[in-house]
């Protein structure tokens, strides 16, 4: 049987192909396999395309196929995407229910192991993959529904379906009863590719997307959405919280050796030599080592812990004291012999007319500092790499494709021979969004050199040091406005070391193949004021800080809200440098440059929330001394992936103390379509507590050698305590599709919080955190 | 030198042999197979690995194993059971009862990644031992103040976890 049918969405007739065919009688059960055809040009069976594509080209019955309805009635979805913790689990498993007319508990999901799912794809990259799993359940339902016609003998159009059993007059037939007793096998079209090392590129490896489902089958109207937009629990939780999940940490192999790693004493540092294992006191701890990589395994955790102490307290490694210690990263930066912007956009010769022509003109510079992703729970793999080469990775990276590709690339086999596991751990917030930077390494190498199976646990000290970072930033910003007090032109330009570089140390230490990755950047805001129309931003790209060392020095890498959270903080700061120049209320000036609807509508409701009445900033009783509290407040807002953002920091700071109090923050999110209002509610007021908590007190410090905020007391984030009271404000719509909305409310909180200090004490803080310390020197200079 | 010991977890004697200095963490998960409390900083910064012992949050990666000794331990798989006799339930109610923490903490949607969250319910369960119905300002206080640090969440879930305390503590008077 071959289903072909037209229908029209978005008032255009777009046609889409799928087939479904019977592969024979079963006397138990039945099932229909939902998997993919292969996209025409698709390079098939080459070195790279990895044998799960072939197998589910061939026998889509086979553990790969992407979606399964059972005769049971419950329905097994595949997708190599993972939870990442905000959601997605969730989010995925209802934008599979709306479309099958299925209960959202029916349904199952295996996430993130590569021999188990056939897409691939970023974790991240939410929206792509929910586009993906949207249109496979919606194909699958055109699939059931042409079975039910035939079962039922009436025309599809008078069939409906609720909770799985398609109804026709007095008919009905559950999707179970149409599988019963058959392998039905639906293909559908897609295209993309699989993840592999890709030396020089911007990260190191492609297909990072993983396959992308083509076609346009007809889908549900967001407006007729019965399951998304209601609030349904996330799958996982009730597992979490009653200590039935298995975490990453939780594997454990026969004959698995536990290992904790000995780092170079600098990130510089070479090997010498290694001290030893006191056999008395350690029997079962030996050492093992590769290059500058070294470890103590024993099948005793505590052992491989008691033994590594010693040892590292007996190694010898060279000094080094190449870095600039993070005080002068600033300086640093300035320094740097910057080539052309490897990423621009905008008008340069209009905006420098436009700034020329200007009655008022505004320079400022704004800088971030190194900061990271600092999970609670530090990296932790485990791996079996067998003696015909195979390996096995068991891990909570957020690319296991991805991860696959490096693995592969560092052993130098194909990514047929690895296979990369996926479970529940500690957020990752970013760090390994590209596949890299983990325990993961460490323990295939580990592995491989003793012929077992090895877990390594880093310790929350190497974690802080030697896991990649969000690199620091400065940015030159200036604005030209006119009479009126509009913005006539803005010049925008970012400079910050490299941020694409999640080679994993293990690898890199160990001297094996690493897939790196060039320098560079990218313009990351998307633009809400349209009436500026002279604009220019220039993104400038320089190597990691000691990229030249053995250990590749600090490697930068992107953390939750990538881009925007550093170019929207100068440019917003910018805008409420200008509002204030203009000596206009920051939200009307905003309203004043924008015609974008979505943005004008959550920005006036967050307003409102906030009981926001228009003024100038700084506040008439502003003040910089004194040691009672004075209150400002501020507001940025912002745009990414289709989510309008606005955020509304409230604050009190004492002058003499330098201590900032927020005391209320108003979040306000537009998403487009929400799925899931409640958990789009958490994940906001979580975002918030990440976003202040880099805006008060997130900054990795090091000294000329080596890192030195390597714990919770050097590496401070925002307490429980310090949390304000935090107010959501959420609009959804659905006539603009899905946004992201999981990440992006951290980002609006570091420009709210520095325009609030504005407001309360007149002087301008372009930089964050606003420690303390920092900001009694600023208050005094 | 390894040398056995009794251990009372979640309600059960357990003998288990090694060194007495071992941090209770690594006997619970990797003699013990308990999987909820969790290493987190390894140095009583975070509190992903507190469990209740006598009723007091203790954090485990510090804790030698021989402090355990002659102790209660409790974890968050012992939370039902500990529900359940407080309640005077049948067994066939306390097999379908999780700890009214536990239930609030489903009922909230509180963990994401929910790495530190046994933690948390374990902190949680010990505020409202002491104090049936905290403030939110004493709710806040418990999770920052108590040494011997600050309870820590870096995706961000605080507020969930007040509003679950408070469900919680509503749940335990009725």
């Amino acid at each position: 049987m071959t289903l072909k049918t037209e229908t029209s969405s978005d008032s255009q007739i777009m046609p889409f192909t799928a087939t479904l065919a019977r592969r024979g009688f079963v006397k138990m059960g039945g099932a229909l396999f939902v998997s993919f055809a292969l996209p025409a040009g698709f390079r098939a069976q080459t070195a790279e395309s990895p044998a799960s594509l072939q197998t589910n080209e061939l026998n889509p019955t086979l553990l790969g196929s992407w979606l399964e309805i059972r005769s049971d009635n419950t329905i097994l979805m595949r997708t190599g995407r993972t939870e990442t913790g905000t959601g997605m689990s969730g989010y995925y498993t209802q934008v599979i229910a709306e479309e099958l007319s299925v209960r959202p508990e029916t349904i199952s999901l295996i996430m993130g192991d590569t021999d188990k799912t056939p897409d691939g794809g970023y974790s991240a990259g939410f929206l792509s993959g929910m586009a993906n799993v949207r249109k496979v359940a919606a194909y699958t339902y055109q699939a059931l529904l042409g079975l039910a016609a035939t079962q039922l003998g009436v025309p599809v159009e008078n069939l409906s379906v609720l909770d799985g059993v398609v109804f026709c007059g007095g008919k009905n037939i559950s999707y179970g009863q149409l599988v019963q007793g058959q392998q039905l096998d639906l293909k559908i079209p897609v295209t993309g590719e699989f993840a592999k090392a890709a030396p020089g590129n911007w990260v190191g490896v492609v297909g990072l997307d993983g396959l992308t489902v083509t076609g346009n089958p007809p889908m549900k109207p967001l407006n007729q959405c019965k399951v998304m937009g209601t609030s349904f629990p996330v799958p996982g939780i009730p597992d979490k919280v009653t200590g039935k999940t298995q975490w990453s940490c939780d594997v454990t192999l026969p004959g698995m050796l536990h290992a904790r790693m000995i780092r170079p004493a600098t990130l510089g540092s070479t090997l010498i030599s290694v001290g030893a294992v006191d056999k008395k006191q350690f029997p079962t701890a030996e050492i093992v080592k590769k290059g500058n990589l070294v470890a103590v395994v024993s099948p005793d955790e505590w052992e491989a812990i008691s033994a590594s102490r010693a040892v590292a307290a007996g190694t010898k490694w060279t000094d080094w004291a190449g870095l600039p210690g993070s005080e002068n990263v600033t300086k640093t930066l300035r320094a740097y012999k910057w080539n052309a912007p490897p990423a621009s956009r905008g008008k340069p010769a209009d905006v420098t007319a436009a700034l020329a022509k200007a009655t008022k003109k505004i320079s400022a510079s704004y800088e971030q500092p190194y900061v990271r992703h600092a999970p609670i729970g530090p990296f932790v793999a485990v791996a079996d790499v067998r003696r015909n080469g195979s390996a096995t990775v068991w891990t909570h990276s957020a690319q296991s494709q991805g991860l696959r590709a490096r693995i592969a690339y560092m052993l130098a086999t194909t990514p047929e021979q690895v296979v990369v596991r996926w479970l529940d751990h500690s957020g990752q917030y970013g760090r390994t969004t590209f596949g890299g930077d983990g325990a993961e390494s460490d323990a295939v190498i580990l592995s491989q050199l003793t012929g077992k199976p090895v877990r390594v646990q880093w310790t929350l000290q190497e974690d802080m040091m030697w896991s990649s970072v969000s690199p620091a930033w400065v940015s030159d910003v200036q604005a030209g406005l006119d009479a009126n007090g509009r913005v006539i032109a803005l010049r925008s330009s970012f400079y910050s070391p490299h941020m694409m570089d999640p080679r994993p140390i293990g690898a890199v230490l160990a001297g094996m193949p690493c897939s790196a990755s060039e320098p560079g950047g990218w313009v990351a805001t998307e633009w809400v004021y349209d009436r500026i129309q002279n604009r220019l931003e220039d993104v400038y790209g320089m190597p990691n800080l000691g990229a030249e060392t053995a250990s590749g020095g600090l490697r930068g890498n992107i953390m939750r809200t990538p881009g925007q959270r550093q170019q929207n903080f100068a440019l917003e700061g910018l805008i409420n440098e200008a509002a204030a120049a203009a000596n206009m209320d920051p939200i009307q000036f905003r309203l004043d440059h924008t015609t974008d609807e979505r943005l004008i509508n959550i920005l006036k409701a967050t307003a409102k929330a906030a009981g926001w009445e228009p003024r100038s900033s700084p506040r008439s009783q502003a003040r910089k001394t004194g040691t009672t509290p004075v209150n400002g407040r501020g507001v940025s807002v912002m745009l990414r992936e289709n989510a309008y953002w606005v955020g509304i920091a409230e604050i009190t700071v004492v002058p003499d103390t330098g201590v900032i109090d927020v005391s209320r923050f108003i979040i306000g999110g537009e998403p487009g379509k929400i799925i899931n209002p409640r958990q789009f509610g958490l994940c906001m007021k979580s975002g918030v507590v990440m976003g202040l908590s880099e805006a008060l007190k997130e900054e990795v410090t090091f000294d000329k050698s080596k890192v030195t905020s390597t714990n919770w007391d050097r590496y401070k984030i925002l307490t429980m305590e310090e949390m304000p009271e935090i107010k959501i404000v959420s609009l959804s719509r659905d006539d603009k599709n899905f946004g992201g909305g999981s990440e992006g409310a951290n980002a609006v909180c570091p420009p709210a919080v520095t325009a609030a200090f504005f407001d309360a004490t007149g002087i301008q803080a372009r930089r964050i955190p606003l420690t303390p310390g920092y900001v009694t020197t600023l208050l005094k200079s | 030198m390894p040398s056995e010991l009794t251990l009372t977890v979640n309600g059960a004697k357990q003998v288990v042999s090694t060194a007495p200095e071992t941090p209770l963490i690594f006997v619970l998960r990797n003699e013990l197979k308990l999987s909820g409390p969790r290493l987190g900083c390894g140095m009583a910064q975070c509190g992903s690995c507190s469990v209740l012992l006598d009723g007091e949050e203790v954090r485990t990666c510090i804790t030698p194993v021989s402090y355990a000794v002659g102790k209660q331990v409790t974890t968050i798989e012992g939370l039902p059971a500990v529900w359940a006799v407080e309640k005077k339930l049948s067994a066939a109610d306390a097999a379908k009862t999780l700890h009214p923490v536990q239930q609030a903490w489903i009922d909230e949607q509180v963990p994401q990644c929910g790495y530190c969250q046994s933690g948390m319910m374990i902190t949680a369960v010990e505020l409202l031992a002491k104090n049936p119905n905290p403030t939110i300002a004493q709710i806040k206080d418990a999770f920052t103040n108590k040494p011997p640090s600050p309870h820590l969440c870096r995706c961000g879930t605080y507020a969930a976890i007040i509003d679950a305390v408070q469900r919680a503590a509503k749940a335990m008077k009725a």
